[in-house]
Protein backbone atom coordinates (compact mmCIF):
# COMPACT_ATOMS: atom_id res chain seq x y z
CA UNK A 1 0.00 0.00 0.00
CA UNK A 2 1.21 3.52 -1.12
CA UNK A 3 -1.22 5.14 2.02
CA UNK A 4 0.27 5.20 5.59
CA UNK A 5 -1.46 4.37 8.55
CA UNK A 6 -0.73 6.06 11.75
CA UNK A 7 1.62 3.30 13.46
CA UNK A 8 -0.43 1.91 16.52
CA UNK A 9 0.86 1.64 20.05
CA UNK A 10 -1.39 -0.39 22.16
CA UNK A 11 -1.39 0.28 26.16
CA UNK A 12 -1.42 -2.78 28.18
CA UNK A 13 -5.32 -3.06 29.82
CA UNK A 14 -6.38 -4.58 33.09
CA UNK A 15 -8.82 -7.26 33.55
CA UNK A 16 -11.26 -7.09 36.86
CA UNK A 17 -13.09 -9.95 37.70
CA UNK A 18 -17.05 -10.04 37.80
CA UNK A 19 -16.84 -12.91 39.97
CA UNK A 20 -14.56 -13.32 43.61
CA UNK A 21 -11.48 -14.76 42.72
CA UNK A 22 -10.04 -16.93 44.97
CA UNK A 23 -7.49 -16.10 47.76
CA UNK A 24 -4.17 -17.10 48.44
CA UNK A 25 -4.94 -17.39 52.31
CA UNK A 26 -8.25 -19.15 51.38
CA UNK A 27 -7.40 -21.86 48.79
CA UNK A 28 -7.15 -25.49 49.27
CA UNK A 29 -3.73 -27.26 48.76
CA UNK A 30 -4.72 -28.45 44.94
CA UNK A 31 -5.72 -24.72 44.23
CA UNK A 32 -2.26 -23.78 45.43
CA UNK A 33 -0.54 -26.48 43.82
CA UNK A 34 -2.71 -25.22 40.44
CA UNK A 35 -1.64 -21.69 40.65
CA UNK A 36 1.86 -23.22 41.61
CA UNK A 37 1.95 -20.87 44.46
CA UNK A 38 4.99 -20.84 46.54
CA UNK A 39 6.29 -19.24 49.42
CA UNK A 40 8.21 -16.65 47.91
CA UNK A 41 6.03 -15.89 44.87
CA UNK A 42 2.62 -15.09 46.35
CA UNK A 43 1.46 -12.29 44.09
CA UNK A 44 -0.86 -14.40 41.24
CA UNK A 45 -3.41 -12.42 38.76
CA UNK A 46 -7.15 -12.06 39.45
CA UNK A 47 -7.35 -14.14 36.10
CA UNK A 48 -5.62 -16.92 37.26
CA UNK A 49 -7.32 -17.00 40.65
CA UNK A 50 -10.90 -16.70 39.43
CA UNK A 51 -9.80 -19.65 37.51
CA UNK A 52 -8.37 -21.56 40.21
CA UNK A 53 -12.06 -22.24 41.55
CA UNK A 54 -11.95 -25.20 39.01
CA UNK A 55 -8.40 -26.19 39.61
CA UNK A 56 -8.47 -29.02 37.39
CA UNK A 57 -9.66 -27.82 33.92
CA UNK A 58 -6.80 -24.65 35.14
CA UNK A 59 -3.81 -26.93 35.35
CA UNK A 60 -5.25 -29.15 31.91
CA UNK A 61 -6.25 -25.69 29.91
CA UNK A 62 -2.85 -23.68 31.21
CA UNK A 63 -0.76 -27.22 29.62
CA UNK A 64 -2.29 -27.28 26.47
CA UNK A 65 -2.21 -23.52 26.03
CA UNK A 66 1.44 -23.40 26.06
CA UNK A 67 1.71 -26.08 24.23
CA UNK A 68 -0.18 -24.50 20.98
CA UNK A 69 1.56 -21.36 21.82
CA UNK A 70 4.88 -21.79 22.57
CA UNK A 71 5.62 -25.51 21.26
CA UNK A 72 8.88 -25.71 19.20
CA UNK A 73 8.98 -25.77 15.29
CA UNK A 74 6.25 -25.35 13.03
CA UNK A 75 4.04 -22.30 12.63
CA UNK A 76 6.22 -19.06 13.63
CA UNK A 77 4.89 -17.66 16.89
CA UNK A 78 3.96 -13.68 14.96
CA UNK A 79 1.89 -15.94 13.06
CA UNK A 80 0.17 -17.82 15.97
CA UNK A 81 -0.57 -14.78 17.87
CA UNK A 82 -2.11 -13.01 14.80
CA UNK A 83 -4.80 -16.16 14.75
CA UNK A 84 -5.24 -15.41 18.39
CA UNK A 85 -5.69 -11.94 17.54
CA UNK A 86 -8.26 -12.73 14.87
CA UNK A 87 -10.68 -15.34 17.43
CA UNK A 88 -10.01 -12.48 19.94
CA UNK A 89 -11.50 -9.51 17.81
CA UNK A 90 -14.24 -11.47 16.35
CA UNK A 91 -15.21 -12.90 19.90
CA UNK A 92 -15.07 -9.19 21.18
CA UNK A 93 -12.29 -10.14 23.87
CA UNK A 94 -10.76 -6.88 24.36
CA UNK A 95 -8.37 -8.00 26.59
CA UNK A 96 -7.03 -11.11 24.63
CA UNK A 97 -6.76 -8.88 21.56
CA UNK A 98 -4.91 -6.41 22.93
CA UNK A 99 -1.74 -8.83 24.69
CA UNK A 100 -2.04 -11.15 21.08
CA UNK A 101 -2.09 -7.64 19.32
CA UNK A 102 1.18 -6.35 21.38
CA UNK A 103 2.68 -9.33 21.12
CA UNK A 104 2.42 -9.30 17.38
CA UNK A 105 3.89 -6.15 17.03
CA UNK A 106 6.32 -7.42 19.74
CA UNK A 107 7.95 -10.11 17.01
CA UNK A 108 7.49 -8.32 13.77
CA UNK A 109 6.42 -4.41 13.98
CA UNK A 110 2.74 -2.81 14.12
CA UNK A 111 2.62 -3.27 10.52
CA UNK A 112 -0.32 -5.55 10.59
CA UNK A 113 -1.70 -4.40 14.21
CA UNK A 114 -2.05 -0.68 13.45
CA UNK A 115 -4.28 -1.89 10.09
CA UNK A 116 -6.22 -4.00 11.87
CA UNK A 117 -7.21 -1.50 15.09
CA UNK A 118 -7.70 0.77 12.14
CA UNK A 119 -9.95 -1.23 10.09
CA UNK A 120 -7.98 -1.35 6.84
CA UNK A 121 -7.77 -4.86 6.53
CA UNK A 122 -7.51 -4.39 2.61
CA UNK A 123 -3.91 -3.07 4.17
CA UNK A 124 -2.44 -6.19 5.12
CA UNK A 125 -0.26 -8.33 3.62
CA UNK A 126 -1.22 -11.78 1.56
CA UNK A 127 -0.06 -13.86 4.09
CA UNK A 128 -1.64 -11.80 7.47
CA UNK A 129 -4.96 -11.46 5.18
CA UNK A 130 -5.17 -15.23 4.52
CA UNK A 131 -4.56 -15.85 8.48
CA UNK A 132 -7.18 -13.66 9.59
CA UNK A 133 -9.47 -14.78 6.93
CA UNK A 134 -9.02 -18.41 7.86
CA UNK A 135 -9.56 -17.25 11.24
CA UNK A 136 -12.38 -15.31 11.67
CA UNK A 137 -14.10 -18.17 9.62
CA UNK A 138 -12.88 -20.67 12.22
CA UNK A 139 -14.32 -18.55 14.85
CA UNK A 140 -17.65 -17.94 13.78
CA UNK A 141 -20.00 -19.95 15.04
CA UNK A 142 -20.65 -22.07 13.83
CA UNK A 143 -17.73 -22.19 11.90
CA UNK A 144 -17.71 -21.07 8.26
CA UNK A 145 -13.99 -22.23 7.19
CA UNK A 146 -13.83 -24.31 4.37
CA UNK A 147 -10.99 -25.49 1.69
CA UNK A 148 -10.99 -22.61 -0.39
CA UNK A 149 -9.40 -21.00 3.21
CA UNK A 150 -6.66 -23.65 3.65
CA UNK A 151 -5.79 -23.13 -0.07
CA UNK A 152 -5.25 -19.55 0.13
CA UNK A 153 -2.88 -20.37 3.33
CA UNK A 154 -0.85 -22.97 1.17
CA UNK A 155 -0.88 -20.50 -1.84
CA UNK A 156 0.81 -18.31 0.85
CA UNK A 157 3.41 -20.80 1.29
CA UNK A 158 1.82 -22.45 4.72
CA UNK A 159 2.53 -26.25 5.05
CA UNK A 160 0.29 -28.43 6.70
CA UNK A 161 1.25 -29.24 9.67
CA UNK A 162 2.02 -25.51 10.28
CA UNK A 163 -1.81 -24.98 9.17
CA UNK A 164 -2.74 -27.40 11.96
CA UNK A 165 -0.54 -25.16 14.62
CA UNK A 166 -2.88 -22.34 13.24
CA UNK A 167 -6.23 -24.08 13.64
CA UNK A 168 -5.22 -24.93 17.25
CA UNK A 169 -3.81 -21.09 17.70
CA UNK A 170 -7.23 -20.29 16.52
CA UNK A 171 -9.66 -22.49 18.64
CA UNK A 172 -7.52 -22.32 21.75
CA UNK A 173 -8.42 -18.59 22.20
CA UNK A 174 -11.95 -19.92 21.27
CA UNK A 175 -11.71 -21.11 24.38
CA UNK A 176 -9.85 -18.72 26.31
CA UNK A 177 -12.17 -15.68 25.25
CA UNK A 178 -14.84 -17.43 26.63
CA UNK A 179 -13.37 -17.34 29.87
CA UNK A 180 -11.56 -13.48 29.68
CA UNK A 181 -14.42 -11.99 28.15
CA UNK A 182 -17.60 -13.32 29.70
CA UNK A 183 -15.97 -13.51 33.37
CA UNK A 184 -14.58 -9.93 33.91
CA UNK A 185 -14.04 -6.67 31.94
CA UNK A 186 -11.26 -4.83 30.95
CA UNK A 187 -9.94 -1.10 30.65
CA UNK B 1 0.31 -41.43 21.07
CA UNK B 2 -1.92 -43.69 23.23
CA UNK B 3 -3.33 -46.48 20.95
CA UNK B 4 -6.83 -45.87 21.66
CA UNK B 5 -8.43 -43.42 19.22
CA UNK B 6 -9.19 -40.11 21.21
CA UNK B 7 -12.56 -37.62 20.67
CA UNK B 8 -10.82 -35.83 18.00
CA UNK B 9 -9.70 -38.96 15.62
CA UNK B 10 -13.46 -39.87 16.56
CA UNK B 11 -15.42 -37.06 15.70
CA UNK B 12 -12.93 -36.87 12.71
CA UNK B 13 -13.11 -40.49 11.54
CA UNK B 14 -9.55 -41.12 11.02
CA UNK B 15 -7.41 -44.09 12.30
CA UNK B 16 -3.35 -44.99 12.28
CA UNK B 17 -2.42 -44.88 8.90
CA UNK B 18 -4.50 -41.79 7.33
CA UNK B 19 -2.41 -38.45 6.63
CA UNK B 20 -4.39 -36.86 8.93
CA UNK B 21 -3.29 -38.62 11.62
CA UNK B 22 -0.02 -39.05 10.64
CA UNK B 23 -0.20 -35.15 10.58
CA UNK B 24 -2.15 -35.18 14.16
CA UNK B 25 0.89 -37.62 15.27
CA UNK B 26 3.42 -34.49 14.47
CA UNK B 27 1.73 -32.83 17.79
CA UNK B 28 1.52 -35.07 20.38
CA UNK B 29 1.37 -32.43 23.02
CA UNK B 30 -1.65 -31.01 20.99
CA UNK B 31 -3.48 -34.42 21.40
CA UNK B 32 -2.80 -35.57 24.70
CA UNK B 33 -3.46 -31.98 26.09
CA UNK B 34 -7.00 -32.38 24.74
CA UNK B 35 -7.53 -35.43 26.01
CA UNK B 36 -6.53 -34.69 29.68
CA UNK B 37 -8.66 -31.39 29.50
CA UNK B 38 -11.48 -33.28 28.31
CA UNK B 39 -11.38 -35.18 31.12
CA UNK B 40 -10.88 -32.03 33.61
CA UNK B 41 -14.32 -30.83 32.21
CA UNK B 42 -16.06 -34.23 31.93
CA UNK B 43 -14.68 -35.99 35.35
CA UNK B 44 -12.52 -33.65 36.80
CA UNK B 45 -11.49 -35.06 40.87
CA UNK B 46 -13.39 -32.17 42.12
CA UNK B 47 -16.87 -32.95 40.68
CA UNK B 48 -17.83 -29.51 42.27
CA UNK B 49 -21.13 -31.27 42.60
CA UNK B 50 -22.05 -31.17 38.59
CA UNK B 51 -22.67 -34.71 38.02
CA UNK B 52 -21.14 -36.28 34.94
CA UNK B 53 -24.28 -36.80 32.89
CA UNK B 54 -24.89 -33.08 33.17
CA UNK B 55 -21.80 -31.96 31.79
CA UNK B 56 -22.27 -34.30 28.89
CA UNK B 57 -25.53 -32.83 28.33
CA UNK B 58 -24.61 -29.11 28.37
CA UNK B 59 -21.31 -30.40 25.60
CA UNK B 60 -23.58 -32.40 23.20
CA UNK B 61 -25.93 -29.19 23.43
CA UNK B 62 -23.15 -27.08 22.42
CA UNK B 63 -21.37 -29.10 20.45
CA UNK B 64 -25.13 -29.96 18.30
CA UNK B 65 -24.86 -26.50 16.49
CA UNK B 66 -21.74 -27.54 14.63
CA UNK B 67 -22.97 -29.83 12.70
CA UNK B 68 -20.27 -32.44 13.25
CA UNK B 69 -22.59 -35.79 13.73
CA UNK B 70 -19.54 -38.03 15.00
CA UNK B 71 -18.37 -35.25 17.26
CA UNK B 72 -21.95 -35.01 18.34
CA UNK B 73 -22.33 -38.87 19.02
CA UNK B 74 -19.18 -38.60 21.80
CA UNK B 75 -21.40 -36.96 23.98
CA UNK B 76 -24.61 -39.64 24.50
CA UNK B 77 -27.67 -38.78 25.02
CA UNK B 78 -28.96 -38.51 28.71
CA UNK B 79 -31.53 -40.94 29.62
CA UNK B 80 -33.39 -38.21 32.39
CA UNK B 81 -35.49 -36.44 30.27
CA UNK B 82 -35.02 -32.97 32.17
CA UNK B 83 -31.26 -33.75 31.16
CA UNK B 84 -32.35 -34.67 27.11
CA UNK B 85 -33.55 -31.42 26.95
CA UNK B 86 -30.68 -29.54 28.05
CA UNK B 87 -28.76 -31.60 25.38
CA UNK B 88 -31.18 -31.72 22.49
CA UNK B 89 -31.41 -28.12 22.72
CA UNK B 90 -34.22 -27.93 24.36
CA UNK B 91 -35.63 -25.05 26.64
CA UNK B 92 -35.67 -27.19 29.78
CA UNK B 93 -38.61 -26.93 32.49
CA UNK B 94 -36.56 -26.61 35.48
CA UNK B 95 -35.08 -22.98 36.46
CA UNK B 96 -31.87 -23.94 37.01
CA UNK B 97 -31.54 -25.90 34.21
CA UNK B 98 -33.21 -23.24 31.82
CA UNK B 99 -30.70 -20.77 32.92
CA UNK B 100 -27.83 -22.78 32.21
CA UNK B 101 -29.23 -23.43 28.58
CA UNK B 102 -29.70 -19.94 27.90
CA UNK B 103 -26.02 -19.43 29.22
CA UNK B 104 -24.41 -22.11 26.85
CA UNK B 105 -26.07 -20.79 24.22
CA UNK B 106 -24.99 -17.25 24.79
CA UNK B 107 -21.60 -18.56 25.18
CA UNK B 108 -21.21 -20.88 22.34
CA UNK B 109 -22.83 -18.38 20.24
CA UNK B 110 -22.77 -14.91 20.97
CA UNK B 111 -19.51 -14.61 23.57
CA UNK B 112 -19.15 -10.68 22.61
CA UNK B 113 -22.19 -10.16 24.38
CA UNK B 114 -21.52 -11.70 27.77
CA UNK B 115 -21.72 -9.35 30.89
CA UNK B 116 -21.82 -9.45 34.64
CA UNK B 117 -25.51 -9.99 34.26
CA UNK B 118 -25.24 -13.32 32.75
CA UNK B 119 -22.89 -14.40 35.48
CA UNK B 120 -25.44 -12.98 38.18
CA UNK B 121 -28.64 -15.13 36.27
CA UNK B 122 -26.54 -18.46 37.10
CA UNK B 123 -26.08 -17.60 40.97
CA UNK B 124 -29.61 -16.83 40.98
CA UNK B 125 -30.71 -20.44 39.37
CA UNK B 126 -28.25 -21.14 42.62
CA UNK B 127 -25.07 -22.19 41.02
CA UNK B 128 -21.85 -21.33 42.97
CA UNK B 129 -18.84 -19.43 42.00
CA UNK B 130 -16.90 -22.59 41.29
CA UNK B 131 -19.61 -23.96 39.79
CA UNK B 132 -19.90 -21.39 37.39
CA UNK B 133 -16.32 -21.38 36.72
CA UNK B 134 -16.64 -25.01 35.95
CA UNK B 135 -19.20 -24.67 33.51
CA UNK B 136 -17.26 -21.42 32.02
CA UNK B 137 -14.86 -24.05 31.44
CA UNK B 138 -16.80 -26.59 29.88
CA UNK B 139 -18.60 -24.58 27.27
CA UNK B 140 -15.51 -23.35 25.64
CA UNK B 141 -13.35 -26.42 25.86
CA UNK B 142 -16.67 -28.10 23.70
CA UNK B 143 -16.05 -24.69 21.33
CA UNK B 144 -12.41 -25.51 21.06
CA UNK B 145 -13.44 -28.95 20.73
CA UNK B 146 -15.84 -27.19 17.34
CA UNK B 147 -13.28 -25.55 15.99
CA UNK B 148 -10.33 -28.31 16.09
CA UNK B 149 -12.96 -30.69 14.67
CA UNK B 150 -13.71 -28.63 11.69
CA UNK B 151 -10.24 -27.25 10.92
CA UNK B 152 -8.44 -30.08 10.67
CA UNK B 153 -11.20 -31.84 8.90
CA UNK B 154 -10.37 -29.33 5.95
CA UNK B 155 -7.08 -31.12 5.77
CA UNK B 156 -8.24 -34.40 5.20
CA UNK B 157 -7.25 -34.06 2.15
CA UNK B 158 -3.70 -32.99 3.26
CA UNK B 159 -0.60 -32.26 1.20
CA UNK B 160 3.34 -33.35 2.32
Amino acid sequence: MTDTIPQVTLKPLTWTPHLPPVEIEDATPRQLEAMKVTPSAKKVSPYVRTLAHDPDSYVARTVLFNAIMYAEGGLNRADRELGALGASLINGCKYCANVHARQHARLTGTATTSALYAGRRDALNPRDAAIMDFAEALTATPPTAEQSHVEALRAQGMEDAEIQDLIHSIAIFGWANRLMHPLGHSD
Amino acid sequence: MTAVPDAIDQALGIAPGSPLHALRALRPEFVSGAEACRAAVLDPEETLDLSPELRRAIARRVVAGAGHDRLTEGYPRPADPALAALADGEMPEDFALAALARHADLIAETPAKAGPEHLSALQEAGFSVPQIIALSELLAFACYQIRVVHGLGLLKETRA
